[in-house]
C-alpha cells in the first residue's frame, strides 16, 4: 500500500472515531474480536480477565485463542485478512507490526493516546514499535525483562554463593564452582529462541552499545567487533556448562532438577517466575536479579506484547476499539494484566507495591524505569523484537548451530553471523 | 429422443464430471499457484511481482535448505528400507498361521492410529536422555547406559527414523500379509512337489508374484516421507540446531514463520520436483507392465 | 529332543513377541503416564509406574480443563471433530467410489491422465495447500465455517479415495458389465445394482483411512476454524504448547488417549476389514 493510501485510510478512521456520538445513538454495543496464542496457562488466564472487565464496562468480547506458537497465530491472522475479515485486535510485537501494517488497514490511535496523555508514560522504544510510521496503531499490553538471572538457592548454598555474580567474569567464576561441585551450573533448554537468548543477553551483559549497534541496527563493523566475538565465547561457555540433553528441550522439563540444586543458574526472561510458581515453588527457592552487566550499569534487553488495532467498518466494532484502548492505556490495567502473567506494567508511573507482584517484578520494573532514562532498553532478537522474521529467523539459525556444534570456532560463528545477515539485508 | 432417455443421458456427465474435475483441478491449481508464487517477491501476502530464479538461488544457498535435502535422502531410504524390511518380516511370521493372529495384527497396526504429533512427542520423551529410557536405565543401576541420539548432531535424524518406522511398518505389514495370502494355493503346492524348502519357496515363488504389492507399498511409504512434518517437529523440532530438519519444515518456516511465501514456494516446488525422481520410473515401470501383459494376451 | 518345527516355531513366537513388546511401549508410557501425576513424572521421568491412579486426569481433561476462557475440557473439541469428521468420511468415500468408477469402468479419453493428476495429489504438502484454500474458501463464503472445513477435507480426501477405489473397481471384470449394459443398464443402474455391492472391502479401507486421516489432522483444522469451532487436535497442541509454565505431563497423557481413542477402536475392530481390503486396494 502506498503512503499516500494509508494516510487517507489513517485519517478516514481517526475522523470516524472523533464521531462517537453517531454510534451510540444507534444502541450497538462496543465488540471486539480478538485472536491471540494465549489459550492456556496464565497468558490464557491474564486475557481472559481482561475479557470479563471488557465485558464489565458493557462490551462484547469474543477471543478466538489459537493453539500452538505464534506462528499458527499469524497464519490465522494471515488467512482472516485474506479473507477479509481482520479481527478488531490481534496481538502482534516488534517490527512486525510496522510490516503487517502495510498489508492491512489499521486504526489510527493518535487522537486517544494524546487524550490518555499515554505516549508520556511508555518507554520510547516501546512507543516507536506502535507507531511505526508516525501514528499510533497498535499499543503494548505487558513488558518482560529478557536479561533476568535465576539462581537455585540450594545450588548456591553448595557453592557458598550468596549474592548473583554482576560481570560476566563473575558469573564464569560461579559456574567453575558449581562444575566441580558436579552441579550443572546452566539450566537453559535447547529451543532455537532459547539459544539466541542465550547469545543476546551475552551480548547484552558485554556492551549494550554494541549489541545496539549489531542486532538492532545491523551495522556490519559492528556485527565484525570484538565485542560480538566476546559475546560468542561466553556464548560456547554457557553451552558447554549446559546439559548435554538440553538440545530441543524446553528449559522447563528441569525444573525440578534445578529446584533441587543439582543445576545452578538460568538465564530467562522474567516469566519463568509465574513457571515456577505454577511448578509449585516459592520465590525462596531461588534468587532473580538481573543477568550480568559488564560495565556495573542497568541495561534492560526488552520484550513486550501488544495489540494491534485491525480497521473495521462495523461501528460496534469501533467503538469496540475505543473501549478496549481505553482499558489498555488505564493505569490500573497493568497491575491487572501483569499479576497474572508475571510481567511488567508498560507504563513507567505504575505503582507495584500491590502484594499480588513480586520483589522480582519489582526490581524488573524499576530496572525498566532507569534504563529508559539512561537509554539503554534494547530490543530482543530472540523473541523477534528486534528485526523482523526473516532477519531473526537468520540469525537464530547461526547462533542454534553454533551452540549445538563444537566443532564451530567462535571466530566462524561471527563470520557467519555476518554473512547470514548481509544475505536478508 | 424421449425426454426421459434425454436426462438419462446428461445425468451421468452431470454426476461423473464435477468430482472429477474438481479432484483433478484442485491439484492442477494449487500445483500451479504455488509454483507462480515461487517466482514472485511474495513475503506476507501473495504479491504480483516478479522475481525470476531469485527464490530458487536463494533457498539452495542456506544451510537449512542444504541440510534438509540431504537428511530427505538420509531419511526417505532408511525409513523405506527399515519399513519394508520390518513389515515384510512381520507379514512373513504372522502368514506363518501362528495362534493369536488378532492380537498382533491390531498390535502393530494401533500407530496408524496416531497422529504424527501424538507419535513425534512420545518417542521424544522417550528417547530424551534425562527423561527417558537412558534415564530409566540409570535409574535401574545401569549406570553406564547411553542413548543420546536425540541431540546428537549427527544421529537426530535417525530419531525421526524410528519413530517413522514405527509407526509405518503395521501398514507395510498389512499389504504385504494380504499379498501374501492372495498368492495361489497351487502354486505354493507346486512349489512344495518339487522339494522346495519354506525359504526358497518365499524367495522363488511368493516374493514375484507379490512384486506390484511391493511397488504400492513404496509409493506409500515415499509419500509419508516426503510429507513427513508433524512427526519431526514434534519429535526433534529440526534440532540440535538444524540437525534434523526435512524439507517441509523448511517450506513451513520459511513460508509462514518468516513470511517469506516466495521463497517457501520455491523450497516446496523443488521438494516436489524431486517427487520426479521416483514418479517418473514408477509410471514408466507401469506402462512397462502393460504393454508386457498385453503383448501376452 | 524338540523338532526342528518346534523350534522354528519358538523362534517365531518369540521373534513377534519382541517386535509386538516393542510396538506396545509408547502406548503403555503414554498410559500409565495418564494415570500418574504431572509431578511424579516431572520428578521420576517419563517411564514409571503409578503410585496412585490418578483417574482425575481423565476427568479434568474430559470435561475441566481450562482451554482460553472455556472450562469444559476437551469434550466440546471432541465433538467437534466428530462434527467435522463424520460428513468429510462418508462423502469423500461416495464421491471417491463414484469417481473410481468412472475412470475404471466408465471408460473415456484421457482418463489415465485424469487419474494420474488426481493421484498426484497424494503428494502434495498440506503447507502449500493452505492460502490457496485461504482464497478459495474466501470466495465460496466458507471461511471460517464447520462446512468450509469439511469442504476441503472432501475435496483433499478424494485423491486417497479415488486412487483406492480405482485400483479396486479395475479388477471387476468387464464381461459383468457387457452382460448389464446388453440388458438395457445405465451408469447408475450398473454403479447402484453390481459396483457398490462389491465394494464393501475398499469402502471400509477408505472410510478407516480418511476417518483416521481428518481426526488426526491439526493445521487446517486451527486455521479454518475459530474459538469453540476447533477440532480435538486444536485442543490437544493448546494443552502442550505453553510458554508459560512446565508441560502438563499427566493431564497431557490422558488428553492423548481422550483423542486418540475414536482411531484406536477404529483399527481395534476394523483392522481385521483394513487388511482384506487394502490388497484389492494398491495392488497393479
Amino acid at each position: 500500500m502506498s503512503n499516500v493510501r494509508r494516510r487517507t485510510l489513517l485519517a478516514g478512521s481517526a475522523a470516524l472515531l472523533a464521531a462517537p456520538r453517531m454510534a451510540h445513538a444507534q444502541g450497538a454495543k462496543p465488540k471486539v474480536t480478538v485472536i491471540s496464542q494465549w489459550s492456556a496457562g496464565s497468558d490464557g488466564l491474564a486475557i481472559t480477565t481482561l475479557g470479563k472487565r471488557f465485558e464489565q464496562e458493557g462490551g462484547i468480547w469474543e477471543h478466538n485463542p489459537v493453539p500452538g506458537f505464534t506462528t499458527e497465530m499469524m497464519n490465522k491472522l494471515r488467512a482472516q485478512i485474506i479473507a477479509g475479515d481482520p479481527p478488531a485486535v490481534s496481538q502482534l510485537k516488534g517490527p512486525e507490526i510496522a510490516a503487517w501494517s502495510k498489508i492491512g488497514a489499521v486504526v489510527d490511535l493518535d487522537a486517544q493516546v494524546k487524550a490518555a496523555g499515554y505516549e508520556v508514560v511508555v518507554p520510547a522504544e516501546l512507543a516507536r514499535l506502535s507507531k511505526p510510521y508516525g501514528h499510533w496503531i497498535a499499543l503494548p499490553i505487558q513488558a518482560y525483562r529478557i536479561n533476568t538471572l535465576f539462581i537455585s538457592k540450594k545450588a548456591a548454598e553448595r557453592v557458598g554463593v550468596t549474592k548473583l555474580p554482576a560481570t560476566w567474569a563473575e558469573f564464569n567464576t560461579t559456574a567453575e564452582k558449581m562444575k566441580a561441585a558436579g552441579i550443572t551450573p546452566v539450566t537453559n533448554g535447547g529451543l532455537k529462541w532459547d539459544d539466541g537468548m542465550k547469545w543476546e543477553i551475552a551480548l547484552c551483559g558485554i556492551s549494550p552499545d554494541a549489541y545496539r549497534k549489531a542486532v538492532m541496527q545491523l551495522d556490519a563493523k559492528a556485527l565484525k567487533g570484538p565485542e560480538v566475538l566476546a559475546a560468542f565465547r561466553q556464548f560456547r561457555k554457557l553451552g558447554e556448562w549446559s546439559d548435554p540433553g538440553a538440545a530441543g528441550q524446553h528449559y522447563s522439563t528441569f525444573i525440578t532438577r534445578y529446584m533441587k540444586g543439582e543445576m545452578g543458574m538460568l538465564l530467562m526472561g522474567g516469566w519463568a517466575q509465574g513457571v515456577f510458581k505454577q511448578a509449585g515453588y516459592q520465590f525462596s527457592d531461588y534468587m532473580i536479579g538481573p543477568a550480568p552487566q559488564d560495565d556495573g550499569k542497568v541495561a534492560f534487553d526488552l520484550n513486550s506484547d501488544e495489540f494491534i488495532f485491525w480497521q473495521k467498518k462495523q461501528a460496534e466494532f469501533q467503538e469496540g476499539q475505543k473501549l478496549l484502548a481505553k482499558i489498555v492505556m488505564a493505569k490500573d490495567f497493568g497491575p491487572m494484566y501483569s499479576q497474572i502473567t508475571g510481567s511488567i506494567p508498560v507504563r513507567t508511573d505504575t505503582d507495584l507495591s500491590a502484594a499480588g507482584f513480586s520483589d522480582g517484578q519489582r526490581e524488573a520494573a524499576k530496572a525498566m524505569a532507569e534504563a529508559v532514562k539512561s537509554n539503554r532498553v534494547i530490543l530482543s532478537l530472540a523473541h523477534n523484537m528486534a528485526q523482523p522474521n526473516q532477519i531473526t529467523a537468520a540469525m537464530i539459525d547461526v547462533l542454534t548451530e553454533f551452540v549445538h556444534d563444537n566443532r564451530i570456532s567462535p571466530e566462524e560463528g561471527q563470520k557467519r553471523l555476518a554473512e547470514a545477515v548481509d544475505n536478508v539485508r | 429422443m424421449s425426454w426421459r432417455e434425454r436426462w438419462g443421458s446428461v445425468l451421468p456427465h452431470l454426476v461423473i464430471w464435477p468430482p472429477i474435475l474438481i479432484s483433478c483441478g484442485y491439484v492442477l491449481v494449487f500445483s500451479a499457484w504455488t509454483v507462480w508464487l515461487s517466482f514472485t517477491r511474495s513475503t506476507l501476502m501473495p504479491d504480483y511481482s516478479w522475481a525470476d530464479w531469485h527464490n530458487y538461488s536463494a533457498m539452495l544457498a542456506t544451510r537449512n535448505w542444504q541440510i534438509a535435502y540431504t537428511n530427505l535422502f538420509i531419511y526417505g531410504t532408511c525409513f523405506v528400507l527399515f519399513t519394508m524390511a520390518a513389515g515384510l518380516l512381520l507379514a512373513v511370521l504372522i502368514d506363518q498361521r501362528i495362534r493369536g493372529e488378532n492380537i498382533y495384527r491390531a498390535i502393530f497396526l494401533y500407530p496408524l492410529a496416531v497422529s504424527f504429533v501424538v507419535t513425534g512427542t512420545v518417542w521424544g520423551w522417550l528417547l530424551n536422555p534425562s527423561i527417558g529410557i537412558q534415564k530409566l536405565m540409570h535409574d535401574l543401576g545401569w549406570a553406564s547406559f547411553r542413548f543420546e541420539w536425540l541431540i546428537d548432531r549427527d544421529m537426530a535424524i535417525y530419531t525421526v527414523v524410528i519413530a517413522g518406522v514405527w509407526q509405518a511398518s503395521g501398514f507395510a505389514m498389512a499389504l504385504l500379509l494380504a499379498g501374501l495370502r492372495s498368492v495361489d494355493a497351487d502354486l505354493l503346492k507346486a512349489a512344495q512337489i518339487d522339494g522346495a524348502g519354506p525359504l526358497r519357496t518365499y524367495l522363488r515363488v511368493v516374493f514375484p508374484t507379490i512384486g506390484p504389492i511391493f511397488v504400492a507399498v513404496l509409493v506409500m511409504l515415499l509419500q509419508f516421507a516426503i510429507k513427513t512434518y508433524d512427526l519431526v517437529v514434534a519429535l526433534t523440532a529440526g534440532g540440535p540446531g538444524l540437525a534434523s530438519t526435512l524439507p517441509t519444515v523448511v517450506v513451513y518456516d520459511f513460508m509462514f514463520q518468516r513470511s517469506e511465501l516466495a521463497k517457501g514456494s520455491a523450497a516446496a516446488v523443488m521438494l516436489l520436483g524431486s517427487l520426479a525422481f521416483v514418479l517418473v520410473p514408477y509410471g514408466l515401470y507401469r506402462k512397462w507392465k502393460q504393454r508386457k501383459a498385453e503383448a501376452h494376451a | 529332543m524338540p523338532s526342528r518345527i518346534a523350534l522354528s516355531r519358538l523362534a517365531i513366537h518369540a521373534t513377534l513377541i519382541a517386535f509386538a513388546a516393542f510396538w506396545l511401549v509408547p502406548l503403555l508410557v503414554v498410559a500409565l503416564n495418564a494415570l500418574r501425576s504431572t509431578e511424579d513424572i516431572a520428578h521420576a521421568g517419563v517411564i514409571g509406574l503409578p503410585h496412585e491412579l490418578m483417574w482425575s486426569n481423565f476427568r479434568e481433561t474430559w470435561s475441566s480443563y481450562c482451554i482460553s476462557q472455556h472450562c469444559d475440557g476437551i469434550q466440546p473439541y471432541f465433538w467437534n471433530s466428530m462434527r467435522m469428521v463424520i460428513p468429510a468420511t462418508i462423502v469423500s468415500t461416495l464421491l471417491g467410489a463414484l469417481n473410481g468408477y468412472s475412470l475404471s469402468l466408465w471408460r473415456f479419453r484421457g482418463d489415465n491422465v485424469v487419474f494420474g493428476i488426481i493421484t498426484l495429489g497424494v503428494f502434495l504438502p498440506e503447507q502449500i495447500r493452505l492460502v490457496p484454500w485461504v482464497i478459495v474458501l474466501r470466495d465460496l463464503g466458507l471461511f471460517n465455517t464447520i462446512s468450509g472445513l469439511v469442504m476441503i477435507h472432501i475435496v483433499q480426501g478424494l485423491s486417497f479415495t479415488t486412487l483406492f477405489c480405482r485400483n479396486y473397481y479395475v479388477s471387476i471384470p468387464q464381461d459383468l458389465l457387457k452382460a448389464a449394459r446388453i440388458d438395457g443398464a445405465g451408469f447408475f443402474r450398473i454403479f447402484w445394482r453390481i459396483v457398490l455391492p462389491l465394494s464393501p472391502p475398499i469402502l471400509i479401507v477408505t472410510v478407516i483411512w480418511q476417518f483416521t486421516g481428518i481426526w488426526n489432522e491439526y493445521l487446517y483444522g486451527v486455521t479454518f476454524t475459530a474459538g469453540e469451532q476447533q477440532p480435538v487436535t486444536a485442543a490437544l497442541i493448546a494443552l502442550s504448547a505453553r510458554l508459560s509454565d512446565a508441560p502438563q505431563y499427566g493431564e497431557q497423557s490422558a488428553a492423548v488417549l481422550l483423542a486418540a481413542a475414536p482411531t484406536l477402536l477404529v483399527y481395534l475392530f476394523g483392522g481385521r476389514y483394513f487388511l482384506r481390503g487394502l490388497t484389492a486396494g494398491a495392488v497393479k
